[in-house]
């Protein structure tokens, strides 16, 4: 079973992400709510994929995967974005993201990026 | 919401965390409102409550909010991008302020189960009119504009660069890709950056259609025409076709290998003929899942929601208990043993089931922050439309109380707020004149005294006119004392009776002379009273007072001919037997007892409710003194029974029909299976004055 960070500001986000994951054979591993807690929380846990959210306090999500991918040029980090980010998504993209899933979300769209890794 | 695949847990969370931003956004925009200046942390901060509420409503499909939600965040993103300087920050905080409260009536319509229907059109059209009007009055930082609508200046596309560099490498093969993405799977430019993001580690010579994959139109060409890729690279087709299948949200690849001349004809051919922008939402496909949720969503809570209905029944059952408590322990059965052991375990009994309502009315307690700091809003507000300055000071915010009380006190609170803003704060020129500061001060303060919360809004304006109001009064035939004996609080706190209103003109906040006496009945529907105080020229202050619990109290059972009263604990003074010279009567026949060189006045309750037996010696009975509001009265019974916790049960609705019972705050069931009368303390005082 793969194993998945979830690091979202929104509480809200994190429990959607959460369940559409946990129906759908993926093991949520832990939870963050900033970049920085993300970072942290990667080093510890090792999971195969983490969903990352860019808007975030303390440390956003391109920071985050930045430092990720620096200690880790094989993290798997998908980033989950909204409308009018595109800028930002495709700074994700250059900075080592496999991918990225567009808020509001359909389970099936999240089900198949993270499957497709 | 019903095909939601998000179920109705989430949309409690939801529900929850909404809440929760807004609260943090109002006084995040409250504060900077104070400070007279949005900081960049404001600024970022309500970029991201506004980018959180977006995304989590688009979720749910209130798309009203999430699109007001987006107006806003789009607003913010020029702020925290542009760093515009002068703006007109009072004129944004209003705009956002508007948009918190659709977002608020728009969650409580959510929270009621009703739809959810409001047209945010307008406020989203205000908020990008004021966006427009930043970007108009900042012309030499328009170029960048927000994120979606365009690239930097000066920005090179990645692939151009490359192309540029490896311009001198020569590749074997040459290819030809259509890709198309899923419907529904959003920003198809940016999933097709990636692509050739993936492409640059193995090809050259990158050309594509659409070119500028930025540009804003650029993911409409691509939904509807596709992604048209043209490179060269030293990889087989089995290679390239096998890379490219790897893309997320693949819908269909074309890809063949072409004749190298042909290449660069091929792609201009494959440039659509029009470039018209459709709208970007219009055509997105609303299938969705409707999958049921599994609840095996597992939460790590150390606290529980639990709906109100069940602590109201808990607390109905605790009373109860308390009745059939005493109904065991007092049983007349037992009169006249010597049961040790009963006693002692009664005594535990007794015990527990003190612990166990005062656990239960903690569970009840809520703080009044939220109360308290809603007024912020409201004194803000006020102080914009009335052209007043002030400020609102919070004291003992962190006092806790029924959460009953709360709901009954709410309005109350906003009414005397708008009225101190309205009537008592003056004008700044008035206060200036006046020679005080020229920014008022009101202060709500909370504290507990005894069995009861004191509330008390407070301001330093003008203070209440003194004559204005005994003119009123006696144009209204309100006064029920000669003038000469009123008191200045008495004549203050004719404010409270209805119909009462000394402002002549009508504004939009403080309403037409049903306001005070709507705070009264508010607050007495909850046992509590209001008093008013004021000094001309310093400020009003107008104090709340309500019992801290409402259904169980400590109680005095007296006992009068055959009847037994209850008497709430905390309003008796002291009993004592009268002594014979002591009673003595005043001109008008009322009669009066001195005690310690001071009168107060006598209710007999024989008399007061026409029991026919009782004691009328003042010698041979014991009169209890009780206070309430600062007034005192001498209360004759016959004798006292004892003291006993009594849960307060209202007056059956056939009684209160007569409209004639008074003095009567309800009943209660007592140990031996009697009943007895609570005596309400504050009716006895007021009755026999009026």
């Amino acid at each position: 079973m793969k194993k998945v960070l979830i690091v979202d500001d929104a509480a809200f986000m994190r429990a959607a992400i959460k369940t559409i994951l946990e129906r759908n054979g993926f093991e949520v591993v832990g939870e963050a709510e900033n970049g920085a807690i993300g970072v942290r929380k990667y080093q510890e846990l090792r999971p195969d994929i983490v969903t990352m959210d860019i808007t975030m306090p303390e440390m956003t999500g391109l920071e985050a995967l930045k430092h990720i991918r620096s200690f880790d040029p094989d993290a798997k980090v998908i980033m989950i974005t909204a409308m009018g980010q595109e800028h930002l998504v495709k700074e994700a993209i250059l900075s080592g993201a496999k991918s990225f899933i567009v808020k509001p979300f359909k389970e099936e769209h999240v089900v198949q990026t993270l499957k497709k890794l | 919401m019903s095909d939601q695949f998000l179920g109705d847990q989430m949309l409690d969370m939801f529900i929850f965390e909404t809440a929760q931003l807004l609260e943090q956004l109002e006084a995040c925009i409250l504060d900077a409102e104070k400070d007279g200046a949005y900081s960049r942390d404001a600024i970022n901060e309500i970029f991201r409550i506004m980018h959180t509420l977006k995304g989590s409503s688009a979720m749910m499909r209130y798309d009203d909010i999430s699109s007001l939600a987006h107006s806003i965040e789009d607003l913010f993103y020029f702020l925290r991008e542009e760093n515009p300087g002068i703006i007109e920050y009072s004129e944004l905080t209003d705009l956002v302020l508007a948009g918190v409260d659709f977002v608020k009536s728009q969650i409580g319509k959510i929270k009621s189960g009703s739809a959810a229907e409001g047209d945010a059109s307008k406020l989203i059209a205000d908020n990008r009119e004021f966006l427009a009007k930043l970007k108009g009055s900042n012309p030499a930082k328009q170029g960048a504009d927000t994120e979606k609508k365009g690239p930097d200046p000066g920005e090179q596309e990645p692939d151009t660069e490359k192309q540029n560099g490896t311009s001198d490498r020569k590749y074997a093969n040459t290819f030809r890709a259509v890709i198309r993405f899923q419907e529904g799977c959003e920003m198809e430019n940016i999933r097709a950056f990636g692509v050739i993001h993936n492409l640059e580690d193995v090809a050259g010579e990158i050309r594509h259609v659409p070119e500028d994959i930025m540009a804003p139109e650029a993911a409409e060409i691509i939904k509807r025409d596709g992604f048209t890729i043209r490179f060269r690279t030293d990889c087989s087709y089995v290679d390239i076709h096998q890379l490219l299948m790897q893309t997320i949200f693949l819908k269909e690849l074309e890809l063949e290998q072409v004749n190298e001349a042909d290449a660069v004809q091929a792609v201009n051919e494959d440039r659509p003929a029009d470039y018209r922008p459709s709208d970007h939402r219009a055509d997105r496909t609303d299938e969705h899942n409707a999958q049921n949720v599994s609840r095996d969503h597992t939460s790590h809570q150390n606290i529980i929601s639990v709906p109100v209905a069940r602590l109201d029944k808990l607390m109905d059952l605790m009373g109860e208990f308390v009745i059939a408590e005493a109904m065991v322990i007092q049983n007349p059965d037992l009169d006249g043993m010597e049961l040790s052991n009963f006693q002692k375990a009664a005594q535990r009994l007794d015990k527990i089931t003190k612990e166990i309502q005062d656990m239960v009315m903690s569970i009840r307690m809520v703080p009044l922050a939220a109360t308290f700091q809603k007024m912020k809003r409201i004194v803000r507000d006020m102080c914009r439309k009335l052209h007043k300055e002030a400020n609102l000071v919070i004291v003992g915010e962190e006092t806790e109380v029924d959460k009953n009380i709360i709901e009954h006190i709410s309005d109350p609170l906003v009414h005397l707020v708008r009225n101190a803003l309205d009537h008592g704060i003056e004008s700044a020129q008035e206060r200036l004149a006046a020679g005080k500061d020229k920014c008022g001060t009101i202060t709500l303060e909370a504290k507990s005294a005894g069995s009861d919360v004191l509330i008390i809004v407070r301001d330093d304006g003008r203070g209440l006119d003194r004559e204005k109001i005994l003119k009123k009064a006696k144009e209204k035939g309100m006064l029920y004392k000669p003038e000469s004996e009123m008191t200045d609080k008495e004549i203050f706190n004719l404010v409270l009776l209805p119909s009462f209103s000394t402002k002549d003109d009508v504004t939009e906040f403080s309403g037409r002379g049903v306001g005070m006496d709507v705070v009264v009945k508010n607050i007495e529907a909850i046992g509590g009273s209001v008093l008013i105080d004021s000094k001309p020229n310093e400020g009003t202050s107008i104090t709340m007072k309500i019992p801290l619990t409402l259904a169980i109290i400590d109680g005095m059972n007296i006992k009068v001919g055959k009847a037994i009263f209850t008497l709430p604990t905390i309003s008796i003074m002291e009993s004592f037997r009268p002594k014979a010279g002591d009673a003595f009567t005043d001109p008008e026949g009322n009669e009066m007892i001195m005690v310690r060189g001071k009168c107060y006045p006598v209710l007999r309750l024989n008399r007061y409710y026409s029991i026919p037996a009782g004691i009328t010696e003042f010698t041979e009975g014991i009169m209890i003194m009780v206070e309430h509001d600062e007034r005192t009265l001498c209360i004759f019974a016959d004798e006292l029974l004892g003291q006993q916790q009594i849960v307060v049960k209202s007056l059956p609705e056939y009684i209160r029909r007569f409209g004639k019972v008074k003095g009567l705050a309800g009943c209660t069931l007592l140990g031996d299976g009697n009943i007895s009368l609570i005596l309400d303390i504050g009716g006895l005082i007021y009755g026999r004055e009026a």
